[in-house]
């Protein structure tokens, strides 16, 4: 959002908040929306795809099996004693270790990956955001040139907008 | 949909009404939540006294004496390990099932899994002894650049509880993170305010965060299901790996695994029905999530059963005769009382539920929770505390004396459970209020529009 005004269409249905993004989406314009819930309807008019969070938590999960069975075995192999007849790499058992490691790595890694896309921590928030957004509103809002407010606005209240603010945008 | 309000007849819930319900549980504490904390705060007094004396005094404080070292600390350590476990399995496994009663519930569960885990983790510690010593465990060389035993059960469970700890704990802080934002917005003080602000992180809920977290939800789930299975078969292998007369057997993990989901769902009822009661959840969590509920309870203790059935065909049609001595003592010797006190609370009284007006009669399953629970405590002390008292030769036979500073320490588990999880109601949100808004259908102002 690099212009330097933000429209804020608040919406208290879902179909006027999809009606209001195809509209500001036909314009090419940037905009964010907001939503109580999460929307699949949102989502696929939006962002439509997958999200890249699985690629960090695969190569969580990856550094986690080999790391964990890499710690049971060259600990085994760099203090050599044999326990109730069992192998010095006892593969069986250190199964458990890797597995263990798997879910711990690959959760972890998840978790910065949350983090990452979804920007957070953002303890300012960013300019359009309304706190009726997380309560029970649903939100638009374009950044768009001083020309083009009255443009964007005018579509946004077409979709069914109950209140239409005008920022400055950073 | 079967939320209140989504039959015929009642006023549809609305998303500032699940808002407002779920954030009045965070009003200021009343008199009856004072007086919650402080009976669990006394009951932390008794432990932390009987722990203190066990430290300064050793061991022999606790009542632990030769063939019983483990006594009621481990068995109380698999008790709330065992508690922990449901809830991931109503929080995650559930989730990737799309069962709509836990939405409800699983906030309590996921709270539940966490503070019960904590409380598990301080046995062993407590069990250490020299509990300055703690940092042992740990996979590093000793002075003599020798590494822990990859190979042991024991290890194996330093890394399945850590492992689970760490990733419930991440999944309910993770899925607390929009329902603070709600709290953030609504919250009237500055104090509150700040609170709120900083634990949801800056929460805006745009549709790049709604998607990134979702997809990350469900990795979380994914990777918290199999845990669900791991976490207590380890622990049933800390017994199972041994040689030890009724420990000894394959069918421990299912039968763990089982008895932690029968114990845990138990354990929910039990802090969930005074919680509906108490913040006036009779609207958000109705007679059909009990219902639910109940018919998990009658699954599990099925398979319970089945399995203490199991254990003693096993232990006869093995011919074995240590086996077989074991499981007549568990049943007739001198503490037979924990077997038949097991029996009726974990067999017998759940099958009540095969009547259907029970599985929603409130007070019924309060009482019945409970016995569930004393019934599964009951069941550790048999593995335990039995086994380890009967071994292969009547020379090595003991018997288990309970004393003050072990009961205490017990009571004190309770206490500190029950005061994380009273703090937890009055500052988070003990029910999602984003699941509960998923459930309803959004907002539309064309009946009929939309594709899902």
């Amino acid at each position: 959002m690099g212009a330097n005004k933000a429209v804020v269409g608040v919406f208290s249905y879902l179909d006027d908040t999809l009606d209001a993004v195809k509209s500001v989406q036909s314009q090419q314009l940037d905009f964010r929306v907001y939503s109580p819930v999460p929307s699949h309807e949102i989502e696929e008019l939006v962002v439509p795809g997958k999200s890249p969070v699985r690629f960090l938590t695969g190569l969580g999960a990856i550094l986690g099996i080999t790391g964990g069975f890499t710690l049971a075995i060259w600990t085994s192999l760099d203090y050599p004693l044999r326990v109730s007849a069992k192998d010095i790499v006892s593969v069986p058992g250190f199964v458990v270790i890797g597995y263990e490691c798997t879910i711990l790595l690959g959760g972890i890694f998840t978790l910065l990956a949350l983090l990452h896309f979804c920007r957070l921590p953002d303890v300012l928030r960013k300019i359009g955001f309304d706190p009726r957004f997380s309560l029970d509103k649903f939100g638009v809002v374009v950044a768009c040139d001083r020309e083009q407010v009255e443009g964007v606005r005018d579509r946004l209240i077409q979709a069914g907008a109950e209140e239409v603010q005008i920022r400055d945008a950073l | 949909m079967s939320m209140a309000g989504q039959h015929g007849g009642d006023k549809p819930v609305t998303y500032d009404e699940v808002n407002r319900t779920i954030l009045k549980m965070l009003e200021p504490p009343t008199v009856r939540w004072y007086f919650m904390l402080a009976a669990c705060l006394l009951c932390v007094a008794v432990g932390a006294l009987a722990w203190t004396r066990q430290i300064l005094n050793g061991m022999g404080e606790a009542g632990k004496s030769h063939p019983d070292m483990w006594g009621c600390y481990i068995t109380t350590f698999v008790f709330w390990v065992g508690i922990a476990h449901s809830g991931t399995l109503i929080s995650a496994v559930l989730f990737l099932f799309r069962a709509r009663f836990r939405m409800p519930i699983y906030r309590l569960a996921e709270a539940m899994t966490v503070f019960a885990v904590l409380t598990a983790g301080l046995f062993p510690l407590i069990h250490l002894g020299r509990v300055w010593f703690f940092y042992w465990l740990m996979p590093y060389p000793n002075q003599r650049a020798l590494w822990p035993n990859f190979r042991s059960p024991l290890l194996w469970d330093v890394f399945a509880v850590s492992t689970y700890l760490t990733i419930s704990a991440t999944f309910f802080v993770v899925g607390l993170i929009p329902d603070l934002a709600v709290a953030r917005d609504m919250a009237k003080s500055k104090i509150r305010q700040a609170l709120y602000s900083v634990t949801s992180l800056g929460w805006s809920g745009n549709h790049r965060q709604w998607k990134h977290y979702m997809a990350a939800y469900l990795f979380f789930a994914a990777f918290a299901t199999p845990l669900v299975v791991s976490v207590h078969s380890v622990v049933s292998w800390d017994f199972a790996m041994s040689i030890v007369p009724g420990w000894h057997s394959t069918i421990f993990p299912p039968y763990f695994v089982a008895g932690a989901i029968f114990s845990g769902v138990a354990m929910v009822m039990t802090l969930l029905i005074p919680i509906r009661k108490m913040f006036g959840l009779e609207r958000l969590v109705e007679p059909w999530h009990f219902d639910a509920m109940s018919k998990l309870i009658i699954i599990t203790s099925g398979i319970l059963t089945y399995a203490y059935g199991m254990e003693f065909y096993t232990a006869w049609f093995s011919n074995n005769p240590y086996e077989r001595d074991q499981f007549y003592f568990r049943a007739f010797g001198g503490m037979a009382v924990s077997f038949w006190g097991m029996t009726f609370c974990n067999c017998i009284f759940p099958q009540l539920l095969w009547i259907k007006s029970l599985r929603t009669n409130i007070p019924f399953l309060f009482v019945l929770s409970i016995l569930i629970n004393i019934g599964m405590w009951l069941e550790r002390f048999n593995i335990i505390v039995q086994s380890l008292s009967h071994e292969y030769i009547p020379y090595a036979w003991g018997w288990y004396n309970f004393s003050w500073v072990d009961v205490g320490i017990v009571i004190g588990s309770f206490g500190w459970f029950g005061m994380w999880m009273t703090l937890f109601v009055k500052f988070f949100p003990a029910v999602s209020i984003m699941e509960i808004k998923e459930l309803l259908p959004p907002p539309r102002r064309r009946v009929g529009a939309g594709s899902h």
